[in-house]
């Protein structure tokens, strides 16, 4: 899941995930508030993951938004 | 009239385009410290590196006029029949601006009102001058799209100073067929006043006059919920701009150009991303003249004619989405205009 979300933070949000680990800082990432916006509506429109902009804005870490993925992946399945 | 155009002449036809900036620029390093935040933050946040703002006692009316000289300038001059102007900032309360820009531009005794649609006031303009020249009211419209947007800003907010200029554009549009270049397509407008809290200026009007409003609250100010306005304008844009697309019997992958309302440098990215069209086929201007709300689409499209971007011939889709909420789309074939730069 983690490297899902780099492929789309690189592909799609043209973001350099270079050296992104698990424990980077959302903002330091390169998820701003608007970039939350994309990723939630990439993944609820090509992934089938639900998550919402407001549930990713209150997550700190790149990691706690890899687990919110993974925990809506496994509700969806 | 091109050779061989069939049908009724009851469309409209873009037969001229010009566009007017205030000379005053503004940088992000000017507002930079006030707004305790970076040039680089600006810039990331929005892909803006300058917009033109009025000086003090220079209104809308003042760019309109600009631009609707450039306009008329354009079509080769010539009179026309009703004076529209899309603008969120006019120059009073009351009377509307129309009619000042017309008389100043000599055309005083015409039609001439003022259409109120925030950043998709062109899009709606586009469709009241149709309207009219459908309607057998008009044979030549002429649509300015005009905003001192600087003038409501809230000189502490930085998720709202930056992003946004001040500027006109404006067509000529002539009473024509429907297969000219030039001709607008089908036309795709809507609204969703349920989410009209997500972009206001909530004092000034009957609901909080400004001798109630409350000193200091930001109410005189435009205020903006910034991520779900990403969200609802990505959306809005993308399903308006694909029904115009069908009602034209266009594929995605016949758009040369698409012309979007320069809200966010983001948002027009994530809109092509959406679309799933290449991002060269977008242009925009926004980092230089930041967002011009109604103006934005006619700014872009005249800029892009003159720099070559837009070429006779090609196939364009307009998208636009503003505060209201309210959202439009359109296509049309580019035609072969006279754009002098102003």
């Amino acid at each position: 899941m983690f490297e899902l979300l780099k492929s789309v933070m690189s592909e799609v949000l043209l973001l350099d995930v270079d050296g992104v680990r698990p424990d980077a800082l959302r903002e330091d990432a390169g998820l701003d508030s608007l970039a939350v916006v994309e990723l939630s509506m990439v993944l609820s429109q090509h992934h089938g993951i639900e998550v919402t902009d407001d549930e990713l804005f209150e997550l700190d870490t790149v990691a706690e938004i890899v687990a919110l993925m993974e925990q809506r992946k496994r509700t969806a399945a | 009239m091109t050779g061989g155009a069939t049908g009724p002449a009851d469309r409209a036809v873009v037969c001229g385009l010009g566009y007017w900036l205030p000379e005053r620029v503004v940088t992000n390093a000017q507002l930079a410290e006030r707004l305790d935040a970076s040039e680089e933050w600006i810039v990331g946040r929005t892909g803006i590196s300058r917009r033109r703002w009025v000086e003090p006692g220079e209104a809308t009316s003042d760019l309109a006029v600009g631009a609707g000289r450039a306009a008329l300038k354009s079509a080769g001059g010539g009179p026309v029949d009703a004076v529209v102007l899309a603008t969120t900032t006019p120059d009073y309360r009351c009377p509307a601006t129309a009619p000042d820009v017309a008389a100043r531009l000599g055309l005083n005794g015409v039609a001439a009102f003022d259409v109120s649609a925030v950043c998709t006031g062109f899009v709606y303009g586009l469709a009241t001058a149709a309207g009219f020249i459908a309607a057998g009211l008009a044979d030549r419209v002429l649509l300015i799209a005009a905003e001192a947007f600087s003038t409501l800003l809230d000189p502490d907010d930085r998720t709202t100073q930056p992003i946004f200029g001040d500027g006109a554009g404006a067509v000529v549009l002539r009473r024509g067929r429907a297969d000219e270049p030039g001709a607008i397509g089908p036309l795709v407008l809507g609204s969703d006043g349920a989410r009209a809290e997500l972009i206001t200026v909530k004092a000034g009007g009957s609901r909080i006059p400004f001798r109630t409003a409350v000193p200091d609250d930001g109410s005189q100010y435009f205020q903006m919920r910034g991520r779900e306005v990403f969200r609802q304008s990505v959306e809005r844009m993308s399903a308006a701009a694909t029904e115009a697309l069908d009602g034209a019997g266009w594929r995605l992958s016949d758009v040369d150009r698409m012309i979007t309302h320069q809200a966010n440098a983001r948002v027009s990215a994530a809109l092509a991303t959406r679309l799933g069209l290449r991002r060269d086929a977008a242009p925009q201007n926004i980092a230089d003249v930041g967002n011009t709300a109604a103006a934005s689409i006619p700014v872009l499209l005249a800029q892009a004619a003159l720099d070559g971007t837009l070429e006779p011939g090609h196939r364009v889709l307009l998208a636009a989405f503003g505060g209201g909420l309210t959202w439009g789309a359109t296509t049309l074939t580019w035609p072969g205009l006279e754009v002098h730069d102003t």
